[in-house]
């Protein structure tokens, strides 16, 4: 099968990942990641995110879904852990497109939200017209229901 | 009998002709012909049915033509051949360059010889890029396919013009993925960020030999769609399950009519004929009426104003008896009266007829009045509309008249066809006074209006005249009737041709 080929290959280059800002924890199930995101920035620095890439069968032509299993304070990623990501969406997506590049991208959106769409419309407002207030809120829900950060 | 009937025919030939001529010399006066349609050649649409009446008017329609889909096939490719020797590319690919300019030739003329660039940018067949850059991503770029990540040799791998190189058998699964979701401008490179989309040439080489392949028939269903919605003077009909093309020489928001589905259509917005009211308005009187009505209904069946402060109050129960939340004036629902007067006397409100309160004008009541407003417009709408219905069984009923008195040896067929005529005058008719109300809504006052309306109401007066005549066909005759038509008609065109500007 195309995409469990390429997938092990996308696996090998991207290896455990250590002291990176993702790493790849599962990959029983060739096409489900479970992956850990560990950003570097406030106010998630204080916790680490778990996340599901779902990778379908006619990958890479069909992109992946991602969703956070971890909860989140964040303007663009809603209380079920859906995420609005235009890379992975099915109008933009190029099969040329790496996880790699998927997952970098998702790091860009978390550590600078785009208020202009989101998913969530009180944390937006709350994020444009008070940022500290944002801020504190966002580290307090990190603190609270974020994963422990890995310690190497 | 014979003999009437040839005369007929000839008159008939000659108002035809008499008609064409008016329209061949209205289109010199337009001037401002396109450079490559000589070759096409257009039928005019100014069609006469079987009893004689012209149908459109100059004023409403130009000069179109139904195309089949491998008719307009035909026509899509003769222009890419004229574009491939203008661009020095292949036909194929100048067809991506005419899609992305709307089919507009001159224009890509004129822009070549303004700035010698082509714009291939635009139209997804060149990145900004230059070829001794591309040379270099080619060369610069191990020989692995971007997609499967395997080792192939390079002669296994193609690209487009950006030089972003992939195994055939990669290309021929996004392809075939591409198509299946509707390839909505077109099929992208598959290297994130190039906007290059693969031309015609490139995917046929991913066919299948010497058979139909799904992925054929469906990439040029799609293209055909494609190039048909981005072309400046080709519309899709939108009669139902109908396919043909209509083909607009110098494109206008006028009537079209499909020749093989007889659907009627405004060439530029596709929505039903609108003369003399524009696209914008008309759409966007027709979402008002489709928003609107529901609510407009609620608000004038449930609500008033109350008496003194003038807030708008629903009606949720029974009683008639209001208690105003806002300012606590007790009054009756029916007559709008202080409840004080009432008393006992509560189901015999006799107050209602003279007492007709005029509230001032304050903001609910502005609102009321705004909605009264919409509400006379969309009545005599919806009025129209319903009369168009009834008259076209009207004209149903005609015939059969006709063949009656035929077969009882009243007259000929030929002697009684005035009437279908005038069916016919009066659904073209009242289908344009349809038409003025939403024009009149958006109006703004003033002078022009005002003539409008005078118009309107003279043809208003014409047409429902030769309805009632119509009506009582047995009480008139044929000269009063066919008077008639001509006097509705004439006022009809006064009208259009006053107010039909663009």
């Amino acid at each position: 099968m195309a995409a469990t080929r390429r997938l092990t290959k996308e696996i090998a280059d991207i290896g455990k990942g250590k002291g990176s800002a993702y790493r790849l924890i599962n990959w029983d199930n060739i096409l489900t990641w479970k992956v850990l995101l560990v950003p570097e920035c406030v106010p998630y620095n204080k916790g680490a995110f778990h996340i599901e890439i779902n990778f379908p069968a006619e990958y890479p032509f069909k992109p992946p879904k991602i969703t956070f299993k971890t909860k989140i304070y964040h303007p663009n990623i809603d209380e079920k852990g859906q995420i609005c990501l235009p890379i992975i969406s099915p109008e933009n997506w190029k099969p040329a497109t790496k996880a790699s590049q998927v997952l970098n991208a998702l790091l860009v959106l978390i550590t600078s939200p785009e208020p202009e769409h989101p998913l969530r419309g009180d944390l937006a407002e709350e994020f444009t017209k008070d940022r500290s207030k944002f801020n504190k809120t966002a580290e307090d829900y990190t603190k609270k229901h974020a994963e422990k950060r890995p310690t190497d | 009998c014979s003999d009437d009937y040839e005369d007929d025919e000839e008159d008939i030939n000659n108002y035809y002709n008499n008609n064409e001529d008016d329209f061949a010399d209205s289109e010199e006066e337009d001037g401002d012909s396109t450079s490559n349609n000589n070759d096409i050649k257009t039928s005019n649409n100014n069609d006469i049915n079987q009893s004689g009446i012209i149908m459109t008017s100059k004023l409403e329609h130009f000069s179109s033509k139904t195309m089949t889909v491998s008719e307009t096939n035909e026509f899509l490719w003769k222009d890419c051949d004229k574009a491939s020797v203008v661009l020095s590319i292949t036909p194929a690919m100048s067809r991506l360059v005419l899609q992305a300019s709307k089919w507009k030739l001159a224009v890509i003329k004129t822009r070549l010889y303004k700035t010698n660039k082509p714009n291939f940018l635009e139209s997804g067949l060149q990145n900004a890029t230059n070829s001794k850059s591309i040379e270099k991503v080619k060369s610069s770029r191990p020989k692995v396919c971007g997609v499967c990540l395997e080792t192939l040799h390079r002669s296994k791998l193609l690209a487009l013009n950006c030089g972003h190189q992939f195994c055939d058998g990669c290309w021929k699964q996004h392809m075939v993925f591409a198509v299946k979701d509707g390839m909505s401008q077109g099929i992208p490179c598959m290297e994130p960020e190039c906007t290059l989309l693969c031309h015609p040439d490139f995917v046929k080489q991913f066919y299948p030999v010497n058979q139909d392949s799904p992925l054929e028939t469906a990439y040029k269903t799609h293209l055909f769609r494609i190039s048909v919605s981005s072309h400046y003077q080709l519309r899709f009909c939108p009669g139902v399950d109908c396919t043909s093309v209509i083909y607009g020489e110098k494109p206008k928001p006028r009537k079209v009519q499909c020749l093989t589905c007889k659907t009627a259509f405004c060439f530029e917005c596709g929505t039903p004929p609108h003369i003399p009211t524009n696209c914008e308005t008309i759409k966007k009187w027709l979402t008002k009426c489709a928003d609107d009505s529901e609510t407009a209904n609620y608000i004038s069946a449930n609500t008033k104003d109350c008496p003194k402060c003038h807030i708008c109050i629903e009606k949720n129960g029974g009683c008639n008896h209001i208690k105003c939340s806002k300012c606590s004036h007790n009054f009756c629902w029916m007559c709008l009266g202080d409840w004080k007067n009432h008393g006992n006397s509560y189901y015999e409100c006799s107050r209602y007829k003279e007492n007709p309160r005029i509230a001032s004008k304050n903001s609910q009541t502005q609102a009321r009045e705004a909605l009264k407003k919409y509400l006379f417009y969309f009545q005599r709408w919806e009025n129209h509309d319903r009369s168009l219905h009834l008259e076209a069984q009207a004209r149903s009923r005609i015939q059969t008249q006709i063949e009656e008195k035929v077969n009882s040896n009243q007259g000929t067929w030929i002697d009684w066809q005035y009437l279908l005529r005038a069916g016919e005058l009066l659904a073209q008719c009242r289908y344009t006074l349809q038409y003025t109300y939403p024009l009149v809504y958006y109006a703004e006052t003033g002078p022009e209006k005002a003539l409008f309306e005078y118009q309107q109401a003279q043809l208003e007066v014409e047409i429902e005249g030769l309805a009632w005549k119509l009506e009582h066909a047995g009480e008139y005759q044929r000269g009063d009737i066919e008077n008639q038509m001509d006097v509705a008609e004439k006022r009809r065109q006064t009208l259009l041709a006053r107010f039909v500007t663009v």
